[in-house]
């Protein structure tokens, strides 16, 4: 016969107890608890385009996620940083298409949407 | 498709037998014929009888453990008329181990100790049950100092012997009956909502 798992009865009884008690410290959460998921959404729809830059000796990476209609609604994430450029050029093709919604990179933005002033 | 192995259907035919006759008196060669193998393959699988009877043991533990593990799934009342479902097959599909209660003392005392376990784990979860449903205002604070570690022994008697109880005395063995025995035990420290909890959810099940 396997030897069987003991639990001490005093720490079975918190355990008990702590299960007891989940019922009533547990609240139903609040909708504004799940604003920080729908202040990201846009995120799902942004095109990610990926930059290299050498800084302190090494190549970093870093990911843009720009808003494919509003391009001024944009964020930049340091991702990671490689001592050799081309497995940076490679790690971040491939971290690009790991964030980007659509793979096939179909979101893009439109540098007109700027509507830059040359002036 | 059955998909059982050689040795899950050794362990099932087991049960079966020490059921029926008791674990002391169930030979290897009974369990053979009732899995539809030879001894020798028996003897391939279990090396000896005392083998057989802990693998069934182990496969009980199994089950009581999974039981025991459904404790507080829900809030209300009907979380322990479920357990109490799940009590009640187990106990009626698997006899012997009261049959077998001081054989099993006697001649395997690392099976009598994991039993002891497993009954101390259940008054306990009785006990805890009743002081969460008395914070939550369906039963009545304790009326007299310590009756509610007695109430909570009469339950656990109640769940662990009625079935040997009702075969002593020739009546049925049937699930509600069970339940209401272990209900009643309950109701008359209900408050007026615990009352109504268990008019609602819990009485609804006996009509049916």
């Amino acid at each position: 016969m396997r030897p069987a798992f003991f639990i001490q009865p005093d720490l079975y009884a918190k355990m008990l107890d702590e299960l007891s008690n989940l019922f009533f410290t547990e609240k139903l959460g609040l909708d504004a608890d799940m604003n920080f998921y729908r202040d990201d959404l846009w995120l799902s729809d942004t095109a990610v385009i990926e930059s290299i830059q050498l800084r302190k000796g090494s190549w970093e990476i870093s990911l843009l996620f720009a808003h494919h209609k509003i391009p001024m609604k944009f964020l930049t994430r340091r991702i990671s940083s490689h001592s050799c450029p081309n497995k940076a050029k490679m790690m971040a093709f491939y971290m690009r298409r790991l964030a980007a919604k659509d793979q096939r990179g179909t979101l893009t933005v439109d540098i007109n949407d700027l509507k830059l002033s040359l002036n | 498709m059955n998909q059982l192995t050689t040795k899950q259907k050794i362990i099932e035919s087991a049960i079966r037998l020490f059921n029926i006759d008791g674990v002391a008196n169930v030979r290897l060669q009974q369990i053979a014929d009732e899995t539809g193998i030879s001894v020798g393959n028996l003897a391939y699988h279990f090396k000896n009888k005392e083998a057989i009877v802990s693998a069934a043991y182990e496969h009980l533990f199994d089950e009581f453990s999974q039981i025991l593990s459904a404790f507080l799934v829900g809030p209300k009342l009907m979380d322990f008329d479920r357990q109490l479902e799940r009590f009640h097959h187990f106990f009626s599909q698997n006899q012997f181990y009261l049959i077998d209660l001081f054989e099993i003392d006697r001649s395997y005392p690392l099976i009598m100790e994991r039993w002891h376990q497993f009954v101390h784990k259940m008054i306990m979860q009785i006990r805890k049950r009743l002081d969460y449903d008395i914070n939550r205002g369906v039963v009545l604070p304790e009326p007299i100092t310590g009756i509610y570690d007695t109430l909570t022994n009469n339950i656990w008697m109640t769940i662990v012997f009625w079935v040997p109880q009702q075969v002593l005395k020739g009546q049925p063995i049937n699930e509600l009956l069970f339940k209401q025995s272990v209900w009643s035990h309950i109701s008359p420290y209900f408050t007026p909502k615990g009352m109504g909890e268990f008019e609602m959810e819990i009485q609804p099940t006996f009509a049916s």
